[in-house]
């Protein structure tokens, strides 16, 4: 007879009565393989923790994202949001299906030049651009989404012996009926602010008006929030078009789409609760498409949405280093991932899965990082089965914001792999080392180790 | 003044090298030229000609006949020929002028009605005319024109003194075949000189390789022909009848006809009609003792002409509609035009959805487009799975195309519309309501479109609204026979919903295969093919809208400066005329691309520059499509390559001309084209343009022509 896994004891509350309507069992399963890749040989290639990227997940989040708005609307595009996750090789996902970038930094619009994407293709938001950003994106053609007044005022004084008039747009904030309004980028729309600055662009002569952009918050929870952006846009440019004479080439959404994580307090599980993309999308077009705008003079439709097109495609696998048990009875299971490498943590209340079988025995345990802090903590509450150290643990959905979040804390980032269509793996960043942290120290001489 | 002057020039020599079917200018000095070897007859008809083209511009008639010389160039046949048999005396010149004023009546009178049946005068005024004055002249009644002795005749026909030596020398060395293929020539001026022949050749050479093989063709059948039957004695020289052979093979061959190898197969077919003619003709007319001059070919040409003309189905053997005056430039544009632009015949429709459809169901699909319901299209949504549904797949909702919005494919008139038949579940047929809800359009008279299978109360247009291409009518649905949400298209000629079904295509759209896409123009998609609308770019688009009126200063090297201005003809086409050069250049901007049809003028005007670098702009900024197109052949730089294709031009083409654009990434608002000359698939780029476009204009265009760069800058004068 085949010997029997081992078991640790555990306590489990008896609750007797009729079985209800939730059932019996809603525990974890075990994930086992990524893109059919097994979890263990991840990890004993690559070491724990470690980030996993699916390149076949990220298309299918593209694809599916592109196709609910691309069948309801004429014109549309997509900007890969580099803040989310601009690792090269997932840049290079996005563009290789047609996202442009959107980038919020002179770094960033550096990274995007780097990877080869054309000026004229960048879309530059953010509050702050320095006078050698702003002539870098002149010089590329760039779309640079003007935030305040003062870039508008650096813009206009740049721009003053060019032959090529800067493409802009300017970011609008709005209430959109959710809290809280975004009002502390761009222009504000309902007090005339926005107007303003638009008349002021083009009676500049200086500059290009091309586009209005707005980005009205992050995850977004009901889609009549982007419809009455959409519609103030809408409105917004077919001013531009009948007062100033000028046509509006482009309508920037931005993005704010859900994951579908879940986050901390909501009552049920994102994937039951939030509005799909296409739902999304059936609300900005049809606004679009109902306004004011002739078939055929309808502007182009730019989203800039990150979280929802690469969250599910990220995982962080890890082990569990040791069990115990706290003062008031509860279990607390420690692994070797913190907040400092998942920082979404923070947010969400990630679903873990175990990454090998397990005995139908669950219990609800805290999952703390492996950080000498107290606020390393996973999840304060999670039902799991019981594990063991040296158990792997997968946690999902971590693909948006964690891996250019992450901060070098106590412990050394670690290692990225990408798996392609074709079931490869490839490391796409490698784990840091002590030196990689060091190398731009300088120790005095006075204080060099003898 | 001096428009007027050349304008009088040019109708001079026009008429003169009309006798070829010609307007080049050489060969109608050369004939102007050779015919003063017999100097009254010569001095006669150029009178003629002038004294025409004259009276005929005083009297208003179209300036653009008049040019042409279609109108004067019976009476310089009717000078030649007073010339040649009459001495010169008083009466001749009365008689002259007043037989002049005549034809040139019986000219208008019947090229106007001959006209209206798309029937050519040919030399008919000229025969009747002189016929008319000949029998007069021989009446009883003397008018006082002294008839030229055959001796004289002879003398007059040999050469004048000076040129005699040279004429005796050819004709002493030159083979007799040679001999007599000038001669032939030389009878249409009424001489029988080897040199003016020699120089007609020339002439004729010059102005078109394809008229001078077949006018080599008609004469060596014709040889042979009697040679082998031995029908004439003196050879076809015979009475000078042999220039009858030689016009006729030229007018059917290449001139009224487009040259390909039915014309040349035509042309000789009517040799021996020909012979038949001219022994017909000679025996009534020798009763009257007047001459058959050129009746045979007048016959032939026009019978053969009319005969042509009046089939109802052409497939081969196409008539010349649009007459350029030379046989390969017809020959060139025929073709180009019959591959560029046969789509014109087209109501313009666009895919009735937005985004990226597959055809589940093609034209005669194995499912339900069968027999006359056949040519019909079926589109789904699909993932990258090839699966059209989101897991599970048990409503319609989860189905991609299901509340997906359906566009007018073009613009019309609502026709017919059903809008209350439930949704089915998935996997139910509804055959009692077999089309669901649907929208009929009628777009013009005999073309209705029709969406089928549409979202229950989705539709947004009533009967007898008016909808705009791309205009909103309604949802993608899953009523009537419709087992899984879909679309159902088709064309018809009847507005009835059950009616049968039209194969007709689509305008424009782009298709995705193999990661590659690729637009289509004027094609049906097939089953399985992925199929997506143009995405057009409104500023491209509008930088490319001219309508008449637009006005624009191209400007070369300081100094140099071109004015456009665009003009609609009484046909409906427009043209940008350049002030500065009167180069023409027609173009037709369809809203999805723009495409010059024709160039007319200087090669060297900066406008010409554009018809090149512009050939045909897609208002798309997808970097993806790559516009192709060809020029026609008359564009080539390398003439004696040009004339080698020339002479073969009717039976296959070894050159190319294609030219392709692409929208560059690296800068919005740029187009790249180059023009490709292929020679036996032998690749050289002749021609590398960039036109640059910002705030919906042109700004200029930098083009590189054989290794010459010229940066062109383009300045709108007028808003509109």
């Amino acid at each position: 007879m085949e010997k029997l896994p081992y078991e640790r004891p555990y306590i489990k509350k008896l609750t007797p009565g009729v079985m209800n309507k939730f059932g019996s069992h809603s525990g974890a399963q075990p994930f086992k393989y990524i893109d059919g890749i097994q979890v263990t040989k991840l990890i004993e290639a690559y070491g724990s923790p470690l980030f996993v990227v699916s390149e076949s997940q990220i298309r299918r989040n593209y694809r599916s994202a592109y196709r609910a708005f691309s069948t309801r609307y004429p014109k549309v595009q997509f900007a890969w949001s580099y803040k989310t996750n601009y690792l090269n090789a997932v840049c290079q996902i996005f563009h290789s299906e047609g996202s442009w970038a959107e980038v919020v930094s002179g770094f960033e619009y550096r990274k995007a030049l780097g990877n080869g994407v054309v000026g004229n293709k960048i879309i530059f938001n953010g509050p702050s651009k320095s006078k050698e950003d702003l002539m870098l994106a002149i010089e590329n053609d760039s779309l640079i989404h003007i935030d305040n007044l003062e870039e508008l005022n650096l813009l206009i004084a740049l721009s003053e012996n060019l032959t090529d008039k800067p493409r802009v747009a300017i970011r609008v904030n709005m209430d959109t009926g959710i809290f809280p309004a975004w009002d502390r980028f761009g222009f504000n729309y309902e007090n005339g602010e926005a107007w303003n600055a638009l008349t002021k662009v083009v009676s500049s002569g200086k500059l290009q008006l091309t586009g209005l952009h707005c980005h009205i918050g992050t995850y977004i929870q009901s889609t009549s929030a982007f419809g009455i952006a959409a519609t103030k846009l809408a409105d917004l440019a077919l001013r531009c078009k009948t007062i100033l004479n000028q046509t509006i080439e482009y309508l920037d959404l931005g993005g704010g789409f859900p994951s579908m994580n879940t986050l901390k307090g909501a009552y049920l599980p994102g994937t039951d609760t939030l509005p799909s993309i296409d739902d999304f999308a059936e609300e900005i077009c049809n606004k679009l498409i109902n306004s004011d705008f002739a078939p055929n003079e309808l502007p182009l439709l730019i989203l800039e949405s990150g979280r929802a097109l690469i969250d599910d495609a990220g995982y962080l696998l890890g082990t569990v280093l040791a069990n115990k048990r706290l003062a008031d009875g509860k279990r607390a299971t420690v692994v070797d991932f913190g907040v400092n490498i998942l920082f979404t943590s923070f947010w969400y209340d990630h679903q873990i899965s175990p990454a090998q079988d397990f005995l139908p025995h669950t219990e609800n345990m805290a999952i703390y990082g492996p950080l000498c802090m107290n606020i390393d903590v996973i999840r304060e509450n999670i039902n799991l089965p019981l594990l063991n150290p040296g158990d792997h643990l997968v946690v999902h959905k971590v693909g948006a914001y964690n891996m250019t979040q992450w901060m070098q804390f106590i412990t050394l980032r670690p290692a990225v792999v990408l798996i392609d269509e074709q079931r490869n793996i490839h490391l796409i960043k490698a784990a840091e080392t002590l030196d990689y942290i060091e190398e731009n120290e300088n120790v005095p001489g006075h204080l060099k180790a003898k | 003044m001096k428009s007027r002057f050349l304008f009088f020039i040019k109708t001079i020599l026009n008429s003169y090298a009309i006798l070829f079917f010609s307007q080049n200018s050489v060969l109608g000095g050369i004939l102007l030229l050779v015919s003063f070897l017999n100097p009254l007859a010569g001095m006669s008809g150029l009178c003629c000609v002038m004294f025409t083209a004259a009276l005929i511009k005083t009297s208003g008639y179209q300036r653009e006949h008049i040019q042409t010389g279609i109108y004067s160039f019976n009476n310089l046949l009717l000078g030649l020929a007073f010339g040649t048999f009459y001495q010169f005396n008083m009466y001749y010149v009365i008689w002259l002028i007043f037989t002049a004023l005549l034809l040139l009546m019986i000219t208008v009178v019947l090229a106007e009605r001959l006209g209206k049946l798309g029937l050519p005068i040919l030399s008919i005024p000229f025969i009747l005319c002189f016929w008319i004055l000949l029998l007069s002249a021989d009446s009883l009644f003397k008018i006082g024109l002294v008839s030229k002795s055959s001796v004289v005749m002879q003398e007059v026909y040999g050469a004048t003194a000076n040129l005699s030596y040279l004429h005796n020398y050819l004709s002493f060395n030159l083979p007799d075949l040679l001999c007599l293929f000038f001669r032939s020539f030389s009878a249409i001026l009424f001489q029988d000189n080897i040199i003016t022949g020699a120089c007609i050749a020339i002439g004729l050479l010059i102005h078109s390789r394809i008229a001078f093989s077949l006018a080599v063709l008609g004469f060596l059948v014709a040889h042979g022909l009697n040679a082998s039957l031995n029908i004439y004695p003196d050879d076809i020289s015979y009475y000078h009848l042999g220039a009858n052979f030689m016009l006729a093979t030229i007018a059917i061959g290449s001139f009224f006809t487009i040259p390909s190898i039915r014309s040349y197969l035509w042309a000789i077919a009517c040799i021996p009609v020909i012979f038949i003619l001219i022994n017909a003709f000679s025996v009534i007319l020798a009763a009257y003792n007047l001459p058959v001059f050129s009746l045979p070919f007048c016959v032939i040409s026009f019978t053969l002409l009319y005969f042509l003309l009046l089939r109802k189905d052409v497939a081969h053997l196409q008539l010349v509609k649009l007459q350029h005056y030379s046989p390969e430039r017809n020959l060139y544009q025929f073709i180009n035009q019959q591959n560029r632009l046969n789509n014109l015949q087209y109501f313009r429709l666009r895919l009735p959805f937005m985004g990226s459809w597959t055809v589940s169901q093609g034209y005669d699909g194995n499912i339900t487009h069968i027999n006359d319901w056949g040519k019909a299209l079926d589109f789904v949504i699909e993932d990258e799975d090839k699966k059209t549904f989101k897991f599970p797949g048990t409503l319609p909702e989860h189905f991609y195309s299901f509340n997906k919005p359906v566009l007018s494919c073009g613009d019309g008139v609502v026709a017919n519309v059903v809008d209350n038949v439930e949704d089915n579940a998935i996997g139910i047929e509804n055959l009692l309501e077999n089309w669901g809800n649907t929208v009929v359009i009628k777009h013009i008279d005999g073309l209705y479109s029709k969406v089928s299978h549409l979202k229950k109360q989705s539709i947004k247009v009533k009967i007898g609204d008016t909808v705009k291409q791309g205009e909103l009518i309604g949802l993608c649905g899953n009523s009537g026979r419709s087992p899984e949400p879909h679309l159902h298209f088709q064309l018809q000629i009847t507005p009835y919903i059950d009616a049968k079904t039209l194969s007709y295509p689509f305008s424009y759209y782009v298709s995705r295969k193999n990661e590659q896409e690729r637009m289509a123009s004027f094609t049906i998609p097939k089953q399985g093919d992925v199929v997506n609308p143009v995405a057009i770019v409104n500023a491209t688009a509008k930088a490319f809208d001219f309508q008449p009126g637009y006005t624009a200063t191209l400007v070369g090297e300081p100094g140099v400066n071109e004015q456009l201005e665009v003009f609609k003809d009484e046909f409906g086409q427009t043209y940008f005329y350049s002030i500065t050069s009167g180069a023409t250049a027609y173009f037709i901007n369809d809203g999805t691309q723009f495409y010059f049809t024709s160039f007319y003028g200087s090669h060297q005007s900066l406008l010409f520059l554009f018809y090149l670098a512009a050939y045909k702009i897609t208002f798309t900024d997808n970097d993806h499509v790559v516009v192709h197109d060809v020029f026609p052949l008359h564009l080539l730089n390398n003439k004696p390559l040009l004339w080698l294709q020339d002479f073969v031009s009717p039976f296959f083409r070894f050159i190319n001309l294609t030219y392709r654009a692409v929208n560059p990434p690296p800068k919005s608002g740029a187009i790249q084209s180059t023009q490709v000359k292929q020679v036996f698939g032998k690749q050289k780029i002749l021609m590398e343009a960039t036109i640059s476009l910002a705030n919906d204009n042109i700004q200029g265009y930098c083009i590189t022509v054989n290794g010459n760069h010229k940066n062109i800058e383009w300045v709108k004068s007028n808003t509109y």
